[in-house]
């Protein structure tokens, strides 16, 4: 016995302490958040058991809705958009010219910067007056009068969600990169000894060989835009009209700024379901469909 | 016969300035996307350099008449700044520490070590990277201010110190060790303490370098921890810090400015770690 607790002295000196810090900063939160969620609790005063009240008053509330609403609207004006971008920039640096690697590395920036700085950039660049770039630039190109960008309810999110693509397709682009490199070339090879042109080659060949990687950043972007919440925080402040508040800036505002724990605790927790399903379906369509086949 | 020559020529010409012309244009569409993705950092630049207090749009906006760093120094002057900047390294650099050591640890056994019950505990790690971290925010909350630890640095520094993501990364690296090395290690009487400090750890140096560099800019651009978990302003990070002054003064020179300073430890990174961001990446699909 005293042997074998000594062979494995590494194991257990790391584990033990390892697996007790997990239990208490992951799991136990889990199980904790359905707890405070069957409460009426706010951080000061006594916490009222109200049992399922919390979930129930949730398929009643109409900003829950809204804010489905607004992350599904947000989904629309991002997912497609940055894979299609993304998937552009893979293709160029896919060429191999030279210089190939310096461009990947500049399309790469904005992934590494944190997103509260890119805000605060396109705060001022979208700015709603003469000052802002966007409305110089529309009104010296188009003439078109000043745009309040962020007043506007269908403008603001789609602006939020430019934010996303410009901060998101770099990744994107890696993705795909990392795809396109796992490609047979033999098959590229033959397309145009066939005489295939590049596009046909794109369309019939490259995108349907990548449809795993497709599928792989379909649900990647999809979980991602269900967590969006720092540009409506720092851009919008999830207005005008709610009209950008997301699923988690709802979450966020709820619990921090109406201190109303348990109900929030509740919208985080279907959130979290929602999240769940996606990465199960993920993990199972994913461990189906990995191989090109030969 | 020579103008079977020449017409084999011309249609090399052609081909060739075919190739060239597709060259062209891939360079032209390169850069002119590289333009507007490095357009939002030259307005932070050139915004940061101004004199001026409002955005005024003209492109002299951009490039200053009279560059003046005048914003960095009444930036470098404020305290309250300072202060951010400090608890930003504090709350990054004691987690990359501790995640390097515990991750390669606790790698180097899913990884090489067999005990019972090894499938079962890492797959339950795993299965915690599919919790969004909002989930957890608001019962960490909770536990957090019943320790006393909301606006101390203890609610980044404990819960931070290890994480599933890197240590995942960790173990992946560590499986391509081959197992004849650290037989050979085991053979000479090395006990696990010295083969993980003696070989495991020199072996990882380029996991260690791509956890240290994701996690520090992860940690540095964190924003959701320290806007929930600190509530006087002299407690947040950089990066919390400039939300806030977002949100308060109309100053476009000094807001500039602050971005600059809390995204120039990231690039410095950035341009000495390249390779391992985007292998990182790759690799683990977390995003800076």
């Amino acid at each position: 016995m005293l042997k074998a607790i000594r062979k494995n002295s590494f194991i257990l000196i790391v584990l033990i302490p390892i697996l007790i810090h997990f239990l208490i900063f992951e799991i136990f939160p889990l199980g904790f958040s359905f707890y405070i969620s069957l409460f009426n609790w706010s951080l000061v005063g006594n916490h009222e058991f109200v049992g399922l009240r919390n979930w129930i008053d949730l398929f009643q509330d109409p900003l829950v809705g809204k804010s489905l609403l607004v992350t599904f609207k947000f989904a629309v004006y991002y997912i497609l958009p940055s894979m299609i971008i993304g998937m552009t920039l893979a293709l160029l640096i896919n060429t191999k010219l030279k210089f190939a690697n310096f461009f990947k590395e500049l399309y790469f920036l904005p992934v590494v910067t944190s997103i509260i700085i890119l805000a605060s950039v396109w705060k001022w660049i979208f700015v709603g007056d003469k000052g802002g770039i966007v409305n110089f630039l529309l009104e010296t190109l188009f003439g078109t009068k000043n745009q309040k960008f962020f007043s506007d309810e269908n403008m603001a999110l789609f602006i939020t969600a430019l934010l996303s693509i410009y901060k998101a397709c770099g990744s994107l682009m890696i993705y795909f990169y990392a795809g396109l490199k796992g490609l047979p070339s033999s098959v590229f090879e033959a397309a145009k000894i066939d005489g295939a042109n590049s596009w046909k080659a794109l369309t019939k060949i490259t995108l349907p060989l990548l449809r795993p990687t497709i599928l792989y950043i379909v649900i990647i972007s999809t979980i991602d835009v269900l967590q969006t919440f720092e540009s409506s925080f720092i851009l919008t402040g999830g207005g005008p009209n709610y009209a950008t508040t997301t699923i988690v800036y709802h979450i966020y505002k709820t619990a921090f700024v109406n201190m109303d724990m348990g109900y929030a605790s509740s919208m985080a927790y279907i959130l979290f379901i929602i999240i769940l399903i996606i990465s199960l379906i993920q993990y199972k369509v994913l461990n189906k469909d990995v191989s090109y086949g030969g | 016969m020579c103008l079977m020559a020449v017409n084999k020529l011309n249609r090399g010409m052609q081909l060739m300035s075919i190739l060239n012309l597709k060259k062209i244009a891939i360079y032209f569409l390169m850069i002119m996307l590289a333009v507007i993705f490095v357009f939002p950092f030259m307005i932070m630049l050139g915004g940061s350099l101004n004199n001026r207090t409002v955005l005024v749009a003209s492109p002299s906006m951009w490039i200053p008449e009279t560059p003046s760093l005048k914003n960095y120094r009444s930036i470098m002057n404020d305290e309250l700044v300072l202060r951010w900047l400090l608890n930003s390294v504090v709350i990054s650099a004691i987690p990359v520490l501790t995640s390097i050591i515990i991750c390669c640890a606790v790698g180097f056994i899913f990884a090489k070590k067999r005990f019972w019950g090894k499938q079962v505990l890492f797959w339950m790690f795993m299965a915690v990277l599919m919790i969004p971290s909002q989930m957890t925010l608001i019962p960490r909350y909770i536990m957090y201010s019943k320790f006393n630890w909301i606006d101390t640095y203890w609610a980044f520094l404990v819960p931070g110190i290890w994480s599933v993501m890197y240590m995942f990364l960790m173990r992946q690296f560590i499986s391509t060790i081959p197992d004849s090395l650290l037989d050979a290690a085991n053979i000479d009487g090395c006990g696990d303490f010295r083969v993980f400090a003696e070989m495991i750890l020199p072996l990882c140096r380029s996991a260690i370098a791509t956890v240290a560099t994701l996690s520090f800019v992860s940690k540095w651009n964190d924003f959701m921890n320290p806007l929930i978990f600190t509530s006087s302003d002299s407690m947040y990070n950089m990066i919390v810090g400039l939300a806030s002054m977002l949100q308060k003064t109309g100053n476009f020179g000094i807001q500039m400015a602050s971005a600059v300073v809390t995204f120039l430890p990231t690039l410095i990174l950035f341009i000495a770690f390249q390779r391992y961001f985007t292998e990182g990446i790759a690799l683990s699909g977390i995003k800076g």
